[in-house]
């Protein structure tokens, strides 16, 4: 019971490592390169995910200055890896599109986005 | 060759240089002889006299410099490149420059002479290489340094006509000048890491001068020889970090009783220091390159090579053996001191190594037809001596004087006998093209003083009395016995070898002589040019020295190398008894001397009687096929499979190795908790 | 001004002529490339003043915006990162210089503008990284350089460039992600970024949550290896250091793997501390890791037939000398790997730009068909022999003092072993570097040869003359704004070889700031 307890209390972590373990399989079984960048999609959110619920903290209000005096309570929510977060996501966003402009460079150069057939495009090209 | 001849006069400079050879060499005579004058123990009156004034007060100019032996190196290593760029723009000019460059130097040499008597010159360079280059010049490297720069100069001189046949001559003569900055540093060196960097300075440049000719046969050479001379390298510098690592100096110094304590890296040690110089002494099994790299470096460098580049692995070994692996003068208790044990062991595998050695040299040389390559196995084979006289020298420990002795005095012997045979076949060469002896006859009358020289050479080589060999193998011949008699009974096999091997050098030399020299004189060469002014006078300077030595065997022994004997840590009571006054023409070393003459007839006889200078030796027999190149193609083909085979499933499986190490690295960390 | 600000005017003005140069920037012409130096020259000139100013006047701390260390961002001006921060600046500049004639070549004219860009951003990335003193500032100039490195190879619109590119994204974007992880994991439990205040608070920490730190140092281990190229993580790197344009081989090569590896011994040494790494065993498998790499690098650049691959291979050889010093956790260790960290920089440029010179002139890429070579290039075969001769450990050259260093340290930490492996490494270096030099230099290209059977035997001596005459006096036909940085790296190697102290001073003053 008690484990069944620690693990409620902290189902966000198990969830971020579960997220993060999801998408490290679709990086890995993947051929399809949009779907490799979507596996990295979700292991970045995952990693969110773990960062915000550490800043987070039960009944706290948003460390926001102007709160009526019903909204404001004595403890605040740690702001700063929400921030960072904040940060996370651009670079993550940024990532994102860079690595899908590549994806359709690729697509052009060797008709496909299959990982396995471009390496044997690539494997005769250079036997041939 | 004629056109190119015509370019050479046409540009001025060909005539002048023989004039300013012949100066040249007659100053560096007078130098020389005005130099033995200084060094005798007492001035007589006259001619003798005026000389030795005349020599000191020159002398007196060059002692106030500090910094002579970096000077030195860099009259060489400047002179190089400033050679090279003369020679763009005229090639009798560079010649020029390359014979007085050499011979400035050899007066440099020279004139350390006085400071190296009373001690020992030591100079220090702070802040280079983090821990300052240091020079230290005693008897030994001023001997060495000497018998490089008499070589270095006439090589030149005998050079200007020899290289009209190859091309890149500017390439050629910086890298030999280069070279010898390099043996120069090596030999004057002060500490281990000063002695490697120009030992590796000299592998590198003299790596040039053997691929020089750019066929393929001299690239393969030079592969071997640069491959070699990187593991040889490499083996040192192991060495050196081993030694420093764990006594904390770098120096010269005798360091048995630090060693002792370090149990099997001791012994290791020794291994690599051993290897490392083995390599580049010919030793075998570690001599495949040099019967490959001497015959197609261009001659004048093979001169060089045989004559010096080995004798510096000799020395490196010597150096090594007879001050790190020694006790200090301070510390011993006589002949027994365990401290002598290391010594010993390692002076033990040396003396059977050079058997080894000399027993196979001499052996291949006398099934070689092509000269140049016989001369070479003859250099593995007198390297033999030479590594012998070092084992006994430190198999002996406190009374290994004799075998010191010998295998320096061999050292210079064989640099001046050996270099003068090259330069006469090298002769033949530029005459006729043709390098096998079979193929040649008769020419003394188209080259008497060439077959004069060679005469000489070979009654140098083959230890006539009255020619320098007979000093120095006599001195090892005692060396030898005593091993014998103050050690282990099985040397007394060695001594037996040592004759056979003597004689059969004879016999190998007879064979050379008359093969070329004597007999019939094919039709092709009947009407062959003569003898080259320029290099018979280099060679005759050699051949002068030869006699010179063999005259009077006991003046470099009592001027240069006892005096270099007694800065090390041998029994000066032993020394004095033995050594000091030797008489060399005694009745029993010249009557063995006889009898391997006979025993040297009788090989040949024999030989030419059943044809056995023609054997065709099994190829699992040479090294070189059995260990060498496997090792060398074994590595890169396996390489070049792991290669194919895994390159692309490594890059295949980017994301699966990542996995798999973030996996382990996490299963790993699982034990700490 | 401030010389305290100094630091972040470098990023700030990299980042300003990021944005201005390709607004500004019509024509690839005169001014534009002097802009572009200009710009350069600043930033060096800025990061010299803060060299000079850290070894008079000692490190400090800069906090940016005067927020604290709990919240803000800290920078760590000492020794090590004013040092580095100078050496990548140094280089940086070399490279940018050769790659203005060298790059026309290799991109399209359009894209020259973009690629000066994304050098700044790059620049900007590495020189952040060295600076910082926050676990999560590094994580974003992480990916700063992680976007900016894979653009500067993908710019160039070929095939392999793309799948290079995009692989490199992948395996870098795991490593940041794990590394990001791996911080969350210590933010949680120390509620520290600053690296300084986490080591301080480590060791209690540790009492209390060790899963949490073990999880985030396997983490954060395996990201900086993919970004670091550690042996078997280091699966990207061939592909995307061979492919590259030629100045993005040589700045990818020498310096930005190294700042991951500048990030690695923050990690390990300012955020975990000695005891901790070498209780754990990180250091012991760190030093086999690397061991392996030292070996596997060379076995692997042997078997290769492209140039810029056996020379990115060859890569991962020398990274292992510097994590084998990295795990000796010693001071002589950590100073050999410094030194290594400078000295492969510099003789990996020379050999990169080298190599690219001779595609840029010559079109050849496969060694066996470099035969000759040296007698057309002397300049540029000079520059190369001398950085090859260097990767295996000549005296006279740098790579001779760090394999000198390195072997001390090795023997000191008491592992004689490691000895024979550099032994062997540095045979296995000869083995694919000799084979160049000695072919460009001896062996005679298929050109020539055919030129010298036309000619008869008879006047041979002849043209060979002249052949010589020409070949010797006519200065190669490479721009020498390519030339002048590659002879000004090689010397620069030769200077270090005879003066190792000009560096290892410093450094050992940078490695006390570790330990």
């Amino acid at each position: 019971m008690e484990i069944l307890q620690a693990m409620m209390d902290r189902t966000n972590y198990i969830g971020a490592a579960i997220l993060f373990v999801i998408g490290l399989y679709t990086v890995l079984t993947h051929p399809n390169l949009l779907k490799k960048v979507i596996g990295i999609n979700i292991m970045e959110t995952a990693v969110f995910l773990l960062m915000v619920s550490e800043g987070y903290i039960a009944g706290g209000s948003s460390p926001i200055l102007g709160l009526t005096k019903e909204q404001a309570t004595t403890v605040h929510v740690n702001p700063l890896p929400t921030a960072m977060i904040l940060t996370g996501i651009v670079v993550a966003v940024s990532i994102t599109a860079y690595s899908l402009s590549l994806i359709i460079k690729i697509y052009e150069a060797y008709g496909t986005i299959e990982l396995d057939e471009i390496m044997e495009l690539r494997s005769e090209q250079t036997n041939g | 060759m004629k056109a190119s001849s015509e370019i050479r006069s046409s540009k001025g400079f060909g005539d002048y240089f023989s004039i300013n050879c012949v100066f040249v060499f007659v100053a560096a005579t007078l130098f020389l002889s005005m130099f033995v004058a200084m060094t005798l123990p007492s001035v007589e009156s006259g001619i003798v006299g005026l000389m030795a004034i005349v020599g000191t007060k020159l002398v007196n100019f060059f002692i106030s410099l500090e910094s002579l032996p970096v000077l030195i190196i860099l009259v060489s290593l400047i002179g190089g490149p400033i050679e090279a760029f003369i020679g763009r723009k005229s090639e009798g000019l560079r010649d020029f420059a390359v014979v007085d460059n050499n011979f400035i130097t050899f007066i440099m040499i020279l004139a350390m002479y006085p400071k190296v008597a009373s001690g020992s010159i030591a100079y220090r360079i702070e802040g280079l290489f983090g821990y300052g280059l240091s020079f230290n010049v005693d008897m030994l490297s001023f001997i060495m340094a000497i018998t490089a720069g008499i070589l270095w100069f006439l090589v030149s001189i005998y050079a200007h006509d020899y290289m009209e046949i190859e091309a890149h001559r500017n390439r050629f003569y910086l890298w030999k000048t280069v070279t010898f900055g390099g043996v120069l540093g090596t030999v004057m060196a002060g500490d281990m890491l000063t002695m490697f960097l120009f030992f590796e300075l000299m592998t590198f440049s003299s790596y040039m001068l053997v691929a020089h000719n750019q066929s393929n046969e001299s690239i393969l050479a030079g592969d071997s020889y640069i491959y070699m001379g990187v593991v040889g390298g490499l083996c040192i510098l192991l060495g050196i970090v081993l030694v420093a690592a764990y006594t904390n100096t770098l120096e010269f110094v005798p360091l048995a009783a630090e060693l002792a304590e370090l149990g099997w890296v001791k012994y290791l040690i020794t291994i690599l220091f051993a290897t490392g110089f083995g390599i580049k002494a010919g030793m075998l099994p570690l001599h495949i390159w040099l019967p490959k790299a001497h015959p197609v470096a261009p001659t004048p460098a093979s001169a060089l090579l045989s004559g010096i580049l080995i004798k510096i692995g000799a020395y490196g070994i010597l150096r090594v053996a007879t001050t790190l692996f020694v006790p200090a003068l301070e510390d011993i208790s006589g002949y027994a001191d365990p401290l002598w044990e290391v010594s010993q062991k390692l002076g033990a595998l040396i003396i059977w190594m050079g058997i080894i050695t000399m027993v196979v040299g001499v052996f291949m040389a006398l099934q070689q037809s092509n000269m140049k390559k016989m001369l070479a196995y003859h250099s593995i084979s007198q390297m033999g001596y030479i590594i012998m006289g070092i084992g006994v020298a430190s198999y002996l420990g406190y009374r290994g004087s004799m075998g010191f002795s010998g295998s320096i005095y061999h050292m210079i012997n064989h640099a001046f006998f050996k270099a003068l045979l090259f330069m006469a076949v090298g002769l033949v060469y530029l005459r006729t093209h043709e390098l096998d002896m079979y193929k040649l006859g008769g020419l003394w009358r188209k080259m008497p003083f060439t077959a004069f020289v060679t005469i000489i050479a070979i009654l140098g080589i083959t230890g006539m009395p009255g020619f320098n060999g007979f000093a120095s193998k006599s001195i090892l011949h005692h060396a030898i016995i005593e091993a014998y008699e103050y050690g282990h009974y099985s040397f007394k096999y060695a001594e037996i070898l040592f004759t056979i091997v003597s004689a059969g050098t004879v016999c190998s030399f007879i064979k050379l002589f008359g093969y070329v020299f004597l007999g019939d004189c094919p039709e092709k060469y009947r009407d062959i040019e003569g003898e080259k002014p320029m290099m018979d006078m280099a060679m005759g300077g050699l051949a002068l020295l030869i006699i010179f030595i063999g005259q009077s065997p006991n003046y470099i022994l009592d001027r240069f190398i006892i005096p270099a004997t007694r800065n090390l840590t041998y029994d000066p009571a032993f020394i004095d008894k033995y050594i000091v006054d030797m008489n060399f023409f005694n009745n029993h070393d010249v009557v063995s001397m006889v009898w391997v003459y006979i025993l040297g007839i009788v090989i040949f006889i024999i030989g030419k009687k059943y044809d056995l200078f023609h054997l065709h030796l099994p190829t699992w027999l040479s090294c070189e096929n059995t260990i060498y190149r496997p090792l060398y193609k074994g590595v890169r083909g396996l390489s070049e499979s792991i290669t194919k085979e895994y390159e692309e499933k490594i890059i295949k499986s980017d994301t699966i190795i990542y996995t798999v190490f973030l996996t382990g690295i996490l299963v790993f960390f699982m034990r700490f908790i | 001004m401030d010389s305290m600000q100094f630091p972040l005017y470098i990023l700030l003005l990299l980042v300003m002529a990021a944005v201005i140069v390709p607004i500004l920037m019509k024509e690839f012409d005169r001014k534009s490339k002097v802009m572009i130096l200009g710009t350069l020259a600043i930033a060096w000139g800025m990061s010299l003043y803060i060299l000079v100013g850290v070894l008079q006047s000692g490190a400090y701390l800069y906090d940016i915006g005067n927020w604290g260390a709990k919240i803000g961002i800290q920078f760590n001006i000492d020794e090590f990162s004013a040092f580095m921060s100078f050496f990548i600046v140094s280089l940086t500049i070399l490279i940018v210089i050769y790659s203005i004639k060298d790059i026309e070549h290799e991109i399209y004219r359009k894209q020259i503008a973009g690629y000066y860009s994304l050098v700044f951003l790059l620049l900007m990335g590495m020189l952040g990284i060295t600076f910082t003193n926050d676990l999560f500032n590094t994580y974003v100039f992480m990916e700063i350089l992680a976007i900016t490195s894979c653009a500067i190879i993908s710019i160039k619109r070929k095939k392999e460039n793309y799948m290079a590119a995009f692989r490199y994204l992948i395996l870098n974007t795991l490593g940041s992600l794990s590394f990001l992880f791996g911080l969350a994991l210590l933010y949680m439990v120390t509620g520290y970024l600053n690296m300084g205040e986490v080591y301080n608070t480590i060791s209690d920490v540790w009492q209390l949550y060790p899963r949490n730190i073990l999880l985030a140092l396997g983490l954060m281990l395996t990201g900086l290896g993919i970004k670091a190229a550690i042996f078997p993580l280091h699966i990207w790197l061939p592909d995307a250091h061979s492919s590259a344009p030629t100045p993005s081989s040589a700045l990818l090569s020498s310096l930005v793997v190294k700042v991951y590896i500048f990030t690695l011994i923050k990690v390990l040494y300012r955020v975990l501390g000695e005891e901790v790494i070498t209780g754990l065993g990180v250091s012991t498998y760190l030093g086999y890791l690397a061991a392996i790499g030292m070996i596997m690098g060379s076995v692997f650049a042997i078997g290769q037939k492209d140039i810029k691959r056996m020379l990115a291979y060859s890569s991962v050889a020398q990274i292992g000398y510097i994590i084998l010093g990295v795990s000796l956790t010693s001071t002589q260790g950590l100073s050999a790997a410094l030194f290594h960290v400078t000295s492969h920089g510099l003789m990996k440029t020379a050999l990169f730009l080298s190599a690219g010179s001779i595609i840029y002139y010559k079109g050849k890429r496969d060694i066996r068909e470099l035969n000759g070579i040296g007698y057309e290039m002397p300049i540029t075969m000079a520059v190369f022999t001398i950085a090859a001769l260097g990767m295996i450990g000549i005296p006279g050259t740098n790579g001779f003092m760090s394999k000198w260093y390195l072997s001390f340290a090795v023997l000191e930490a008491g592992q004689p072993f490691y000895l024979v492996v550099i032994l062997i490494s540095s045979f296995l270096n000869a083995m694919y570097y000799l084979p160049i030099i000695i072919n460009a230099f001896f062996k005679q290209g298929i050109d020539n040869k055919e030129k010298e059977v036309s000619n008869s035997s008879e006047s041979m001596f002849v043209t060979e003359e002249i052949l010589d005459n020409k070949q010797e006096m006519n200065v190669e036909g490479l721009p020498k704004l390519m030339l002048i940085p590659m002879s000004i790296i090689a010397s620069l190697s030769i200077i270090l070889g005879f003066f190792p102290q000009l560096v290892m001073n410093i450094i050992e003053l940078a490695v006390n700031t570790f330990l």
